[in-house]
């Protein structure tokens, strides 16, 4: 899933590209959203009594459930989402499909040994770790979402690497994930827990590309290769190097090549066979949709349409998806907001310097509102 | 060094209130000139731009250019402390992390001292282009305090139009619609009182409510309001602090969607 503790690393060595606000502040944006991210979101999330939801035929609507609800909470939050799905994996991929599938498999195990001895809690947990997102729940939530007028994308492969395409492009103002690659694949905005329940009361983290560069003091090559370093889904990495290391050698040495030929190939054995250039072409270069070629366009919800969909054999209380249309309907209407970041210009930033080594400069916001900080640096 | 001192600790409570509905952290920046402040609230949608000028002191001297950064509510607890008819004095050290505000009872039979940590704050300068507004309007701030309340039971958006035979506030929702019209009036005698209206071309703009009633927490500061527009830009609505400085707000218009 994503960059190994790429997030945990940005916090220690660039806070300052974290930066966390509330969902209210991103209305009239148009955001990119991992689909299948969020899919497998609502499967685990949304629940009742530890079971998901299912209809009178008992097939899942879980993922119904979140997507119609999230989606109206972004909506009624000014936010213009647009879905965008996986298309097949790309070929380097299947090392790590196979080992979520022996993972699913050992799951699937434990899941019976623990049913065995109505072991409740553990049977839960395994439950969880048993859930995918098929291509029947995909299906059924582009048809969900057309009936929203919400507007999906199917990426011919990564999703993550369409998004960041797109938010190059500036059709869309970031892409939402939880994945960190969205960063490798280059998306200058990346925009995390914003599919969180809202009792959650979970701020969105948005982190930014060029802070993340500018912190790490690396090109955007180089995070690629530090990114490869940590693991990836694409590739193995180095055993025993870890995210301070891989670090340090990467500003040491500037790339891959030239650190597997300074570092002691006894102490830490590169993979064999290792395909670091297939991976880094994947990041660099990935298989995408032109995003020029791509119109976003939101349209007015079929209320009987989601009535027909939602409420016959799903059992979806018919009250309120009509409410929720409602809802639709009526963030339409309203005129946006403007800001005023279009009509004035950046002087200067002021970003204070904040030392690595300082505790107490994490990007932790309690010690921010606590006001323990130094002074701005004297002009 | 940084000292200013004000005899009316009352101002510096109405400065504060002003802006802290907008902001919850501020960098104030001091120099010779005075004290100076400029941010915009966490969306983006407004800026707050504030002076009080080194003149307006009754004693004011700053040998090193500054920035303190503050939280709002933490100044909020502080300046409550005082009371109306204390002196206040602020001072910080050159490279100081904290900064001290001094209360003087009005019979000096009481000083109270309250120090605050100053924070580090991200801050953007941004450049405001000087534009010549086609409409500019005056009035008494109470008034315009008393409009953006009251149509904002309405609707949460307040379309102002201005015309030469005067200004239209007006709001639609649920419940239904409200419009206020004002002309011009002048008031020899009583200046204040008067609704001036100085218009180059007309325009309508529309506004979020919420902002607006936000601005309106400056009206004890000034007697007088001047909202100044034009098409496709911020309005701007300016409260002059009597004998001290300024205290100005940018809004950006709602804008109609196209694309839809």
């Amino acid at each position: 899933m994503g960059i190994l503790n790429l997030a945990k690393l940005l916090a220690d060595y660039a806070p300052q590209a974290i930066k966390e606000n509330e969902i209210k502040n991103y209305f009239g944006r148009k955001i990119a959203l991992d689909a299948s991210m969020c899919l497998y979101q609502f499967l685990i999330a949304v629940r009742s009594e530890g079971k998901q939801l299912t209809d009178a035929n008992g097939e899942t609507t879980s993922h119904l459930m979140g997507v119609f609800y999230r989606t109206i909470r972004l909506v009624e939050n000014g936010i213009k989402p647009v879905y965008v799905f996986d298309g097949k994996p790309p070929d380097m991929k299947s090392g790590e499909l196979n080992k979520r599938m022996e993972k699913r498999e050992e799951a699937q195990k434990s899941l019976e040994k623990a049913t065995e001895a109505g072991d409740e809690a553990e049977i839960e947990k395994f439950n969880r770790r048993l859930v995918k997102v098929t291509k029947h729940h995909a299906e059924e939530a582009r048809q969900l979402l057309t009936l929203m007028g919400i507007p999906y994308i199917d990426a011919p492969c990564e999703a993550e690497a369409q998004c960041a395409a797109m938010v190059k492009a500036g059709k869309v103002y970031a892409t939402a994930t939880e994945d960190m690659d969205a960063l490798t694949f280059g998306t200058n905005i990346l925009l995390r827990h914003l599919t969180y329940s809202e009792a959650r009361k979970m701020p969105v983290q948005e982190i930014h590309l060029d802070l993340v560069l500018n912190g790490l003091d690396v090109s955007r090559k180089e995070f690629i290769d530090l990114c490869i370093l940590l693991g990836c889904d694409y590739t193995d990495s180095i055993k025993g190097i870890g995210g301070k290391r891989a670090i340090e050698l990467l500003k040491k040495h500037r790339s891959i090549e030239t650190i597997l030929d300074n570092i002691d190939k006894s102490k830490y054995l590169p993979p064999e066979e290792w395909n670091y250039e297939g991976a880094r072409k994947l990041f660099e270069d990935p298989e995408i949709m032109d995003p020029e070629k791509i119109e976003l366009k939101w349209n007015d919800p079929d209320e009987d349409g989601l009535v027909k969909f939602l409420c016959g054999d799903k059992q979806f209380n018919e009250e309120r998806i009509r409410n929720g249309a409602k809802k639709l309907m009526k963030a339409r209407g309203t005129s946006t907001q403007g800001r005023l970041d279009g009509f004035f210009t950046v002087l200067s930033t002021n970003t204070p310097k904040r030392k690595v080594d300082d505790k107490k400069n994490t990007p932790n916001k309690k010690a921010k509102v606590g006001g323990g900080r130094g002074r701005g640096k004297p002009k | 060094m940084f000292e200013a001192r004000l005899v009316a600790s009352a101002t510096l409570k109405k400065v504060l209130e002003a802006i802290k509905d907008l902001l919850t952290d501020a960098s104030f920046d001091c120099s010779d000139v005075g004290i100076q402040l400029q941010a915009m609230d966490n969306s983006h949608v407004s800026l707050v731009s504030l002076i009080l000028r080194s003149d307006g002191f009754d004693k004011y001297r700053c040998d090193r250019n500054l920035t303190m950064g503050m939280n709002l509510a933490s100044l909020t607890k502080i300046i409550k402390c005082a009371n109306n008819d204390d002196t206040v004095t602020i001072k910080a050290q050159d490279d100081a992390d904290t900064v001290t505000f001094m209360f003087e009872s009005k019979k000096h039979d009481k000083i109270s001292d309250y120090e605050m940590k100053l924070m580090n704050l991200d801050q953007e300068h941004l450049g405001i282009p000087e534009t010549a507004f086609s409409c500019k309007i005056k009035m008494p701030s109470v008034e315009f305090a008393r409009i953006c309340r009251d149509l904002s039971q309405f609707g949460d958006s307040v379309m102002i139009s201005c015309t030469k035979e005067g200004v239209k506030f007006s709001a639609a929702g649920d419940i239904g619609s409200a419009n206020i019209k004002l002309t011009q009036t002048t008031n020899f005698d009583k200046e204040e009182e008067s609704v001036i209206i100085d218009m180059q071309e007309p325009v309508t703009l529309t506004f979020a409510c919420q902002y607006l009633n936000s601005f309106t927490k400056a009206t004890p500061l000034s007697v007088q309001v001047q909202l100044s527009m034009s098409a496709n830009v911020p309005l701007v609505v300016e409260y002059q602090i009597p004998d001290l400085g300024h205290i100005r707000y940018y809004l950006a218009p709602k804008i109609e969607d196209d694309e839809n």
